[in-house]
């Protein structure tokens, strides 16, 4: 009874150490986590939730080299400044024979495997589902780094305290892992739709015409479209103890990692059921205190040595642990530019921007219209429209002097008044 | 719908080289430029430009 007392107030503690922790602590775990994610070329989603999906469009408000800089510091990109939903159509096609997405009339994920059984209340089922598998990873911890609150995954805490020690190294390996998508293309198209049905609001955070002398003008933001989730079920915690005896005043008693040192095999399912028991009951505490970090689910001891212990964490439906995006500047007049993959972009990976083409010289249409467009910012506006229109919406630079003779000329009698 | 971006263009001449350059850095997400040697012209030296839009040297 008084080792359950003991390994009671060890994991209420645990919830209520929040208030001690610097917010420079929190950022620091956070940050270990999301390099994790970002080892499987995932762009980490931190806290975990389950409400984020393709289609989901947010505002990013800084620029790209700030970002970076975020990105790098932080771990992950705070997910802010969200604008809308898109209403995607897609799935049937893309997923094309896959149960359960393509039938008529089919519900859209995720809700088809969130709420199986519609409205009311019942069990995810994920079954059907696209799976994806992550690899495990490897971590140290430490008590002292305030990541018994700030980690997503609460048996690292919990593991951390049965054990009783001050530091740990661990693996976490994500189960039950899915992803589901859609292709660029078809996002492209909702968001084109939607900037168009609220351009006055686009246009406000379109980059003003610069002047003559800012050739290179004002950055401009971008529109971030969410086009693939990854959701995790299942987490598995192995740790174990550098060294025990860590826990001192916090713990206040005696060594809980007692508990796991086992006789029989009679004896050793009754405490593992007793320590699940309890974890279970105290879970409600600890929830309570980090609402919005834990989302339900549960956790159990799978295994346990007198330095080394195993946990199952089961959330209640699976929830996202990062996504996939891409990015749509918005340009003059509110109209968005073509897509960049966010995770190249904040990973500054080099994007080479197309298949090159020959160079053809620069023929005298070429000159007139190089020479007019760089005399006055409107000039350049005028011909990137005019291009959208009539061109194809090929870049200048292509224009100029790639094989274009024909529309060159065609832009120059339609754009350059002639004497 | 907006422009694409410049694709990266072969067998320009050497002296050509800026032109091409500053039109394709007429589109601001432009922020990089290779220029690679590509062979000898029958007058001049031809390269291969190349436009990126983040750091290639960083991998």
């Amino acid at each position: 009874m008084k080792i359950v007392a003991v390994l009671l107030a060890v994991l209420l503690i645990a919830g209520c150490g929040i208030s001690r922790l610097s917010s420079r602590q929190l950022e620091r775990v956070a940050k270990d986590w999301s390099l994790s994610i970002r080892a499987s070329q995932v762009i980490p989603v931190y806290p975990l939730t389950e409400d984020l999906q393709p289609g989901d469009v947010f505002l990013v408000q800084t620029p790209v080299e700030d970002q970076i800089r975020v990105y790098r510091d932080r771990g992950f990109l705070p997910l802010e400044n969200q604008l809308t939903r898109l209403s995607v159509a897609g799935y049937p096609a893309f997923y094309s024979q896959w149960p359960g997405v393509d039938g008529a009339g089919a519900v859209a994920p995720p809700r088809l495997w969130q709420f199986p059984h519609g409205a009311e209340a019942g069990d995810s089922d994920f079954a059907r589902a696209p799976l994806v598998a992550f690899p495990s990873y490897s971590f140290a911890v430490s008590r002292s780094g305030g990541l018994n609150v700030a980690l997503p995954v609460q048996g690292v805490p919990i593991g951390l305290n049965l054990l009783d020690a001050a530091s740990a190294t661990g693996t976490i390996t994500m189960k039950d892992a899915y992803t589901y998508g859609l292709p660029a293309q078809v996002l492209q198209q909702a968001l084109e739709e939607w900037v168009a049905g609220n351009g006055a609001y686009v246009r406000q955070f379109a980059p003003p015409v610069p002047a003559a002398q800012d050739s290179k003008g004002a950055k401009p933001f971008f529109l971030r479209v969410v086009n693939r989730v990854y959701l995790v079920k299942t987490v598995d915690v192995s740790l174990l103890a550098n060294r025990s005896g860590g826990g001192g005043a916090d713990v206040g008693a005696g060594k809980a990692v007692e508990l796991l040192n086992l006789g029989t095999e009679k004896e050793t399912t009754r405490r593992f059921d007793e320590v699940n028991a309890i974890i279970s009951k105290a879970n409600h505490g600890v929830a309570d205190a980090v609402a919005g970090e834990l989302p339900g689910g549960s956790v159990k001891v799978a295994m346990a040595t007198s330095r080394t212990i195993s946990l199952v964490e089961t959330f209640a439906r699976p929830l996202v642990v990062g996504y996939l995006a891409f990015d749509f500047p918005i340009l003059a007049g509110g109209r968005i530019g073509p897509p960049v993959a966010t995770f190249s972009q904040l990973e500054n990976r080099p994007q080479a921007t197309g298949v090159p083409i020959q160079y053809t010289g620069c023929d005298p249409n070429c000159r007139v219209l190089r020479t007019w467009s760089k005399a006055d910012p409107a000039n350049k506006v005028a011909l990137e429209k005019w291009l959208e229109r009539f061109g194809g919406s090929i870049a200048i630079a292509d224009f100029l002097t790639g094989d274009k003779a024909d529309l060159r000329q065609r832009a120059r009698e339609t754009l350059i008044v002639q004497p | 719908m907006a422009l694409q971006s410049p694709s990266p263009q072969k067998g320009v001449p050497r002296s050509d080289v800026g032109q091409v350059a500053d039109a394709m850095l007429m589109d601001d997400r432009v922020k990089w430029l290779a220029v690679v040697f590509e062979a000898k012209g029958p007058v001049e030296d031809q390269f291969t430009v190349t436009p990126y839009i983040a750091d290639p040297t960083v991998v």
